[in-house]
């Protein structure tokens, strides 16, 4: 198909967003009013440049000619889609949703307005979405030290600071940029650690992946600042399938903070995202995600299918890899963040809080592959389930026969609010190493009577105990997000949870 | 791998769709006269095997637990009763301790002969299912086929397809049996790898009480494989005692359902101790039928020596204010392999359940291996569920102790295992079994390059 007859479709679409940019937006300016709904719902209206729905090679040909890709990266997509059509889709997660129809979506959108140099040329109307979600840019850049790399839709529209990161020598670009401007690093990574024939979504996402992030820690080097990116669904049906690359490099550190919210939307949304993260020799990489994607209405209706592939590769000895998680929205989320522990004394952690209520699912967990000796995993897992919640830890740790001395430990608990919700753990636990030590615990149970009444007693209200009590269930995992996150998260649990108690 | 050949055309295996790759464990044909409602859940379940595949580690149930050995040996049905054996053969099997009724299998069918059934009280039947079956068949009706159901997998539906005979257990309102009833399931090797596959049938009246042994020995190193299902029905406030105690010969493969409906404030007690055979398989499929019950679940597995034993558990929870403990440890060495896959679940309205599940396990040798799956599904909020599992070796600190005592470290490791295994062998109660116990697993560690 050819560029042009692709513009056309666009102005149509634009139109159709009208009347429920002025509903979202009334709800958007009453949403402290209404506690517990979905606090970042609102579309912003903006150009795409969109795809239509479907999936062929001449869409994955389209996908890369408008990035402008060389032509590897077009046979590495084209490979993955071949792989792809034979795929079967998971069926295993205890998650339950309609078929997908992948030729009713759409594989690319992008901002229409590019090539910015300073923040002052970013669309003012982007810039207020991200606003209202909390994260003005211009504030952050005297603020805290963070950088954002924000991805709207699928194409990083802006990116600040690039100089201070690049005297440190870090790269810190969006991923189309990195296989023009690193093409030796993009080829010699990329698909290392998730490869595109891994599971069918990190298949899919191969194929069609428009954007994401790139970041390279060059050895001996400790990232200035954390980096961050905030992710946000926009433009109906589009599916969204992002690809993070972090490569830190023998002997750095750094610390990457994933944050997402999404518009409101009737419509199911897939998406799809793989991150892919190498520490090589002492090097150390920490990864925190706040995940905020729309979950639907109190019935199921809409929200986000959040399918990602997330896994990291402790290449080198004394590496190590953290995952921090906050996980509140998504209808359905299918997220196993792993570490392949391969060096010597190399260490992988996992830390969770999985929130699901009114309809949502969650199927979530890690893996911890031991290979190296004396390789050592935490998992620390807290699942909070309300209303109609469904939520499910499902978790590997496997000792490989050489894993000498390995060491883990593993605790995954959960708090069931109301007699209609469903916590469930499903551990796996492989051990071929007579030197390891492997510890699993689990527990089950409500928020007692007696905590309760011991808050009561004290003059707090039902509402403030119970998220009193949540938070300290919770502390484990939020002590180890960074300072803005930890806030963050605390504030989403006690709205997410608003409403679902009593 | 090409499925056995059929010996002869199994008359209870329907026409239609292939005959599967278990259809050679099927017998010739079932015992005539069989009761309707017998012959109806015989034929659905041979349907069920003709159309069943070999499960391969793709299905969740057989993840770690590989058939190929299993399906390897042709296994062919045990088709003549052995009657030549006296009581005196089986002198050297019996532990002189243990004051019981005694009702003893052969290769799967009963012995009167060996059993010694004399001064039973009143109010309690023990005999062979064949036998019932042709005298008092609606004796069994609402427990034989009823408790098991379809069952959990197509070795279930093997037994129920193939069953031959096995014990009648039944104990009437109120009778508390004194004696411990010893349930002996010895094996001899015939001329060629023969399967049997008894079928117990277990039922206590409301308020009954009694305590079974039951027993799985091999006379001779033999080559066999005993597919076993055990149905059990709990009536309201009825106590069971149940002790399974399985050393068979290193040869020997066992595949063992335990099937198991309790009533309302009803008490099930069981210890199962797996230690033989190369390869082995037990399923406790644990239901509540009524409110307030207590399901008491423990277990030991040694495995080495090319060994893999595998124990699942399924306990569901399907009703209000029920308690469950599940409590497995395994020692693990040479070659051994072991597997526990335990499941608790609560259903939506269980409220005030409670269950702890426990697996425990000490590996150590390098090329041994456990896979443990403890799971639990909750739906429900007012309960307290909680599962641990541990996977290590001898603290060296204990080691150390008793080393600095003068014990040699071998004896060392020794005692340290029997320790560990203490806690489960004690619980058995009876001194004559304890010391069985204890005496087999202590000769096993001895044996075994720890």
């Amino acid at each position: 198909m050819s560029a042009a007859t692709l513009e056309e479709v666009l102005p149509g679409k634009a139109e159709q967003r009208g009347p429920s940019q002025k509903t979202a937006e009334a709800e958007a300016e009453y949403g402290h009013l209404v506690q517990a709904e979905y606090e970042h719902g609102f579309v912003t209206e903006i150009e795409s440049d969109t795809l239509p729905p479907g999936l062929d090679e001449s869409v994955i040909a389209a996908i890369s000619q408008r990035k402008g890709e060389p032509q590897w990266m077009l046979d590495w997509r084209l490979a993955a889609y071949r792989k792809w059509l034979d795929m079967p889709t998971p069926k295993w997660a205890a998650v339950h949703y309609p078929p997908i129809d992948y030729q009713a979506i759409s594989y690319f959108s992008a901002p229409k307005k590019k090539e910015l140099k300073s923040l002052d040329e970013v669309d003012p109307i982007l810039l207020e979405t991200y606003e209202k979600l909390g994260i003005p840019l211009e504030e952050q850049k005297a603020l805290a030290g963070v950088a954002v790399d924000a991805v709207f839709d699928s194409v990083s529209v802006a990116t600040t600071f690039r100089s201070a990161l690049a005297e440190a020598g870090v790269i810190f670009c969006s991923i189309s940029e990195a296989v023009h401007e690193y093409p030796e690093l993009i080829q010699q990574h990329l698909g290392s650690v998730v490869p595109p024939t891994d599971n069918f979504y990190a298949g899919l996402n191969a194929a069609v992946f428009t954007d994401g992030t790139f970041v390279y820690i060059p050895k001996n080097t400790r990232c200035p600042m954390e980096l961050s990116t905030y992710f946000r669904i926009n433009t109906a049906n589009t599916g969204q399938f992002e690809r993070t690359l972090i490569v830190a490099d023998e002997g750095s550190y750094v610390s990457y903070l994933e944050g997402c919210t999404a518009p409101q939307r009737d419509e199911n949304q897939l998406h799809a995202a793989v991150v892919e993260l190498i520490a090589m020799d002492n090097a150390e990489i920490k990864y925190s995600t706040v995940q905020n994607w729309y979950p639907g209405d109190a019935e199921g209706r809409g929200g986000i299918y959040n399918f990602v592939t997330k896994r990291g590769d402790c290449r080198g000895v004394n590496s190590k890899i953290s995952w921090t998680q906050v996980e509140t929205g998504s209808a359905i989320t299918w997220k196993y963040p792993s570490c392949i522990l391969r060096g010597d004394n190399s260490v992988g952690e996992f830390y969770s809080v999985a929130v699901t209520k009114g309809r949502q699912q969650a199927d979530t967990g890690t893996k911890m592959i031991h290979l190296g000796k004396n390789t050592r995993s935490t998992i620390v897992s807290k699942g909070i389930s309300a209303q109609h919640g469904m939520q499910s830890y499902r978790g590997l740790v496997r000792i490989a026969a050489k894993a000498e001395g390995a060491r883990n430990h593993t605790q995954c608990d959960s708090l069931l609010i109301g007699d209609k919700c469903a916590a469930n753990t499903f551990p796996y636990i492989e051990v071929k190493n007579p030197s390891a030590q492997m510890e699993h615990e689990a527990t089950t149970s409500k928020i007692s009577d007696d905590q309760l009444f011991y808050c009561r007693s004290r003059g707090l209200s039902e509402e403030d105990a119970v998220s009193m009590i949540v938070n300290g269930f919770c502390k484990e995992v939020f002590n180890e997000l960074p300072m803005e996150f930890a806030v963050e998260a605390q504030k989403l649990l006690s709205i997410s949870l608003e409403g679902a108690v009593g | 791998m090409s499925a056995p050949a059929l010996k002869t055309a199994p008359a209870a295996v329907p026409a239609a769709g292939a005959p599967g790759p278990f259809a050679a464990w099927l017998p010739a044909a079932v015992p005539a006269g069989e009761p309707d409602w017998l012959t109806t859940a015989r034929s659905a379940a041979a349907a069920r095997v003709a159309s069943a595949s070999v499960p391969t580690n793709k299905s969740e149930d057989w993840r770690y637990t590989g058939l190929r050995a299993l399906l390897e040996q042709g296994f062919t049905p045990v088709d003549e009763p052995l009657t030549a054996l006296l009581p005196d053969d089986i002198e050297d099997v019996l532990l002189p301790g243990l004051d019981a009724h005694r009702v003893v299998f052969v290769n799967g069918r009963f012995a009167p002969q060996l059993s010694v059934l004399e001064g039973l009280p009143a109010g309690l039947r023990i005999g062979g299912l064949r036998a019932t079956l042709a005298e008092d068949p609606d004796a069994l009706r609402e427990v034989l086929t009823a408790v098991a159901g379809d069952g959990a997998h197509v070795l279930t539906a093997l037994n129920t397809a193939g069953f031959d005979d096995g014990l009648v257990l039944l104990a009437a309102r109120g009778v508390q049996v004194e004696k411990p009833i010893e349930l002996l399931n010895l094996s001899v090797g015939l001329d060629e790898p023969r399967v049997a596959q008894p079928r117990h049938v277990v039922a206590l009246g409301d308020a009954a009480q009694v305590t079974l042994i039951e027993r799985y020995l091999s006379l001779g190193d033999a080559l066999y494989c005993n597919n076993v299902l055990l149905e059990l029905d709990l009536g309201r406030d009825a106590v069971l005692r149940h002790r399974r105690i399985q050393i068979e010969s290193p040869s020997a493969f066992h595949v063992s359902g335990v099937y198991l409906r309790q009533g309302a404030n009803s008490r099930y007690d069981g210890i199962n101790i797996g230690m033989g055979g190369r390869w082995s398989r037990t399923d406790l499929v644990m239901r509540f039928g009524g409110e307030r019950a207590e399901c008491d679940l423990k277990g030991l597995y040694l495995a080495g020596d090319q060994q893999l034993i595998d124990y699942h558990l399924d306990v569901r929870h399907e009703l209000p204010r029920c308690t469950s403990r599940e409590n497995f440890k395994g020692i693990v060495y040479g070659k051994g392999k072991a597997v526990f896959d335990g499941l608790v679940y609560v259903a939506k309205d269980a409220q005030q359940s409670d269950a702890e599940l426990s697996n425990r396990n000490l590996l150590l040798a390098p090329s041994a291996e456990v896979d443990t799956k403890p799971q639990l599904e909750i739906y429900a909020d007012d309960v307290k569920c909680s599962h641990g599992t541990t996977v290590g070796q001898i603290e060296p600190e204990m080691l150390f102790y008793l080393r600095s005592r003068g014990i040699a470290e071998g004896l060392a490791r020794r005692m340290l295992c029997l320790g560990f295994a203490g806690e489960i062998i004690d619980a058995l109660g009876s001194a004559a079994i304890v010391e069985h116990v204890a005496d087999a697993v202590g000769r096993r560690l001895e044996a075994a390059p720890l």
